[in-house]
Formats: C-alpha cells, sequence, structure tokens
C-alpha cells in the first residue's frame, strides 16, 4: 500500500468512526478496485482499530488475501475467514490461517450455518461470529455467478439481520453500482448508510476540501 | 412461464466486468474489453505491434485510475524501453514508477526455478496490487526456466486470474505460426497481430481468435500502427 492508498483508508476509517455507526455500510467501488478497498479495510480494521472480524471468500480461495496481508505486513491474528471457493476450485496455493471451509459458492445458503459453527471446526482457536466485530464479503457480486437474484436478496436479508441483532458487528459491503445496478439498489435498502469511493479522485471545486481522497460522498441515512 | 422466469433471472445477471483497451476499434469488436479477471495472449511475429498493444493496454488503466504491471523477460531496463515507447503520443512517462510499475525478470529467469520465479512474481503483484498486469513476452521464459514449463504457465495462469487482474501476455511467434500452443490452451483470450504480404507491401492484421465469455467480431481487421494512438483498427464492422 503506497501513501495515497493509506489516506483514503484513514478517510473511511474516520467517516465510519464520526458517523458512529454499527450495522451494514454499503460501499459504492469501482469492481476493478474491490481487491484494494478490502486491504485498506482490513488494515485499517484489523491493525489501526485492532478489532476482531471475519472475511467470507466467495470470489477466491482466501490464501489470496492472507498472501496480501502478509506482503502488506497487515497483522490479522483476530481475523477469521469463512471459504466457500476453495474446495470448488483447483487451486493448490497455501496459506496459515483460521479458516473454516463452506461446500462451494452454490450452497450459500449453508452460509450462514458454517458462520456460527466456525468455532467447532476451527483447530481449538475459537471465535464465533458473535465475537466479530465486522465481517467483509469478498464479494456479494460474485453469488450471482453460482446462485439465483432472488437466493442471494435472502441471504443477504439473513445476514444484514443477523449482524443487526449482533448490535456491534460493522459490515461494509462493497457492490458496485454501475456494473450490479439492482443488486446494489436491494443492499441500499437494507443499509445504513452509503460512501462512494472513484477510482480517480474528481476533480476539487474552487475551495473545496482536498480530502478524503477518491471518496466523491459519504452519505450515512439511519433507517 | 418458465421461459419468462429463465429470461427474467438472466436480466438481473449482469455480464462480465471488462477493461477497455484504449485501442481504437478493437474495444468495440469485444464488448467492450477485455474480461476482468483473465488472461489473454497477444501473439505475433517480430515488429507486429505487441509491446505497443501491451504499453497501450497499460496507459489506459492508468488513464483510468488502475494500477499496472509490467514484467519483461528481456533484461531491459525502464529508460531503454521508455525511449522507444516515448515517441507515442499515448505514452505519459509520469505513469512508470507510479501507476505503472516495470519489473524485469531477465536475470532471474536464469537463475531461480520455476517455484521461485512465480513466487517472487506474485510477491511483486501482492506488492503492487495491479489491475492490469503485462508479462511481455512470456515465450522467452519457455527457452530459460528451469523446470516444467508447461506446469509453470498452468500455476501461473490459474493465481493470476485470483490475484483479481486482467493479464496481458505477449507471444513471440515464428512467421507461419499463429500462437505458440503450450501458452494458448490455458489462456482464456487469444489476439493475432499479423504481417502479409499484399502487392509487394506488408499490411497490419489483427484478429481475435478466441475470447471467452464474449461474443466478438470475427476475422482479420486492418490496423495501422500511428504516433498519436498506437494500434488502431481501421477496418471493424460493427
Amino acid at each position: 500500500m503506497n501513501d495515497r492508498d493509506i489516506d483514503q483508508m484513514k478517510c473511511i476509517l474516520d467517516a465510519l468512526d464520526k458517523a458512529g455507526l454499527k450495522g451494514t455500510i454499503l460501499f459504492d467501488v469501482p469492481s476493478t478496485q474491490f481487491v484494494k478497498v478490502n486491504l485498506m479495510l482490513l488494515r485499517g480494521l484489523c491493525m489501526e482499530r485492532g478489532l476482531p472480524g471475519m472475511f467470507i471468500s466467495v470470489d477466491r480461495p482466501h490464501q489470496y488475501m492472507v498472501h496480501l496481508l502478509t506482503m502488506h505486513q497487515i497483522k490479522a491474528d483476530r481475523l477469521i475467514y469463512i471459504d466457500a471457493i476453495s474446495r470448488f476450485s483447483a487451486d493448490c496455493k497455501v496459506a496459515a490461517a483460521n479458516v473454516g471451509f463452506v461446500d462451494g459458492p452454490f450452497h450459500i445458503d449453508r452460509l450462514p450455518e458454517a458462520m456460527s459453527k466456525w468455532g467447532e471446526s476451527s483447530n481449538g482457536r475459537s471465535m464465533s461470529f458473535s465475537d466479530c466485530e465486522f465481517a467483509i464479503i469478498d464479494n456479494l457480486s460474485a453469488l450471482l455467478t453460482y446462485n439465483n437474484f432472488n437466493s442471494v436478496e435472502l441471504f443477504l436479508k439473513n445476514f444484514v439481520t443477523a449482524v443487526e441483532v449482533s448490535g456491534k458487528i460493522r459490515v461494509p459491503l462493497i457492490i458496485d453500482s454501475e456494473k450490479y445496478g439492482l443488486l446494489y439498489e436491494t443492499a441500499k435498502k437494507m443499509c445504513k448508510g452509503e460512501l462512494h469511493i472513484n477510482s480517480v479522485a474528481p476533480p476539487l471545486a474552487p475551495g473545496a476540501e482536498p480530502t478524503p481522497k477518491n471518496i466523491t460522498s459519504i452519505n450515512f441515512c439511519r433507517r | 412461464m418458465m421461459a419468462d422466469n429463465i429470461l427474467n433471472e438472466r436480466s438481473k445477471r449482469p455480464g462480465l466486468v471488462r477493461l477497455p483497451t484504449g485501442i481504437p476499434g478493437l474495444d468495440d469488436m469485444i464488448e467492450g474489453g477485455l474480461p476482468f479477471p483473465s488472461v489473454v495472449l497477444v501473439s505475433g511475429t517480430a515488429g507486429t505491434g505487441k509491446t505497443t498493444f501491451s504499453l497501450k493496454y497499460l496507459c489506459e488503466g492508468a488513464k483510468r485510475g488502475e494500477q499496472g504491471l509490467y514484467f519483461t523477460t528481456l533484461s531491459e531496463p525502464t529508460q531503454w524501453m521508455l525511449r522507444y515507447a516515448s515517441q507515442f503520443d499515448f505514452i505519459n512517462k509520469d505513469y512508470f514508477g507510479d501507476s505503472i510499475v516495470y519489473m524485469d525478470l531477465g536475470n532471474l529467469m536464469r537463475e531461480v526455478d520455476a517455484n521461485q520465479l512465480l513466487a517472487t512474481m506474485e510477491e511483486k503483484i501482492a506488492e503492487v496490487v495491479p489491475q492490469r498486469i503485462v508479462i511481455d513476452p512470456i515465450t522467452v521464459i519457455g527457452g530459460m526456466l528451469k523446470g516444467d514449463y508447461r506446469l509453470f504457465l498452468f500455476d501461473l495462469f490459474n493465481r493470476l486470474k485470483n490475484w483479481n487482474a486482467t493479464t496481458l501476455v505477449t507471444g513471440e511467434v515464428n512467421p507461419g505460426e499463429l500462437y505458440p500452443p503450450e501458452v494458448s490452451y490455458a489462456v482464456d483470450g487469444i489476439i493475432l497481430l499479423q504481417l502479409s504480404e499484399e502487392a509487394g507491401t506488408r499490411r497490419k492484421y489483427l484478429e481475435v481468435l478466441k475470447m471467452r465469455g464474449t461474443n466478438h467480431l470475427t476475422g482479420r481487421q486492418s490496423i495501422d500502427i500511428t504516433r498519436t494512438e498506437g494500434i488502431v483498427v481501421l477496418k471493424a464492422r460493427f
């Protein structure tokens, strides 16, 4: 991560802190920037804030995020992974992490169960969903490849409900509004706030403050 | 009723994310750009424009705020590459070292085995977090690598897609050959750049031979290489 990324990460964290929100916050991010934004969020939430959390992989094996975190010297000892894709792919990359597996991204109805039972299958390093203070799905729109829209919508509804019941979990829900408009609008109805991140910083209006970089608007609307 | 449900579901499932190449005429031939993530082979004999194609692809990404990573296998220092590339108007030197990171694999390939080379490339990818990667040319690796080249390519391409990037690999072929077969079997797309001698002159062509998940225009299209825009597709029929 370069200085620009770290500045942006701080802006995102500050925005979330100022809003004082727990619950699900919708992040509007271009599809090509999902990995970078996930990396920034994990650095911010794991390292800067020291929060325990859960990372749910449905797009690519969790080992890649473990590798990325290691490369960027992001300590994430209190991060647990639910991997719904590794056993479905031929990838044999290895990484040391606290991970539980779900059979495949076709079975999102089993994800909540896997999350709640994670502690039982984690080689004694118990931490359950209820211990988490944040959860990140990498990435929700990838589920549309394997499931019909109604199933994804139902999963999202159940997931958001579980988060709200816990009362302490933050979920930055990352979706590309341009590419996945219907999913974005569906999620927006369930989220407490909305934050837009662009690939390129828009030109500054005269007299406007130069930060947050690349963040065009932060809109928190308590439901 | 069932047909309605299928159509309704299809309308809720968006198409692939695509990265525009910035090459005039080409993006319209491939539904807007290269699938993201994917690995695409750009194949051609010497002088067909493979490196120009790759540089335009990276510069287009940089213009859009996307990070690029350029692996060269030619042991060519950055300034040497830039010396020629700077003749093109689309090259912005400020991109290099920032939005486009350059790494030379030439010396490393002679010293390490396939696993170590793969690990080094992955370390760089993890450090830079690129959305666009170029390996130019990949065919040089086959001649120098200690170990199984096919297995190396299989692992490399598999992992490149999981790093969430669209990678262009260029392949040098001999006159008369279309593409390097050991590379072509594992890629998601193949774009051919060809020279053809017609009526005493050499004409340049581009053909999209394969592009997974894409309804692409088939057949050879005339191209030109200009200082302003690099490669331009001249006769795409839309």
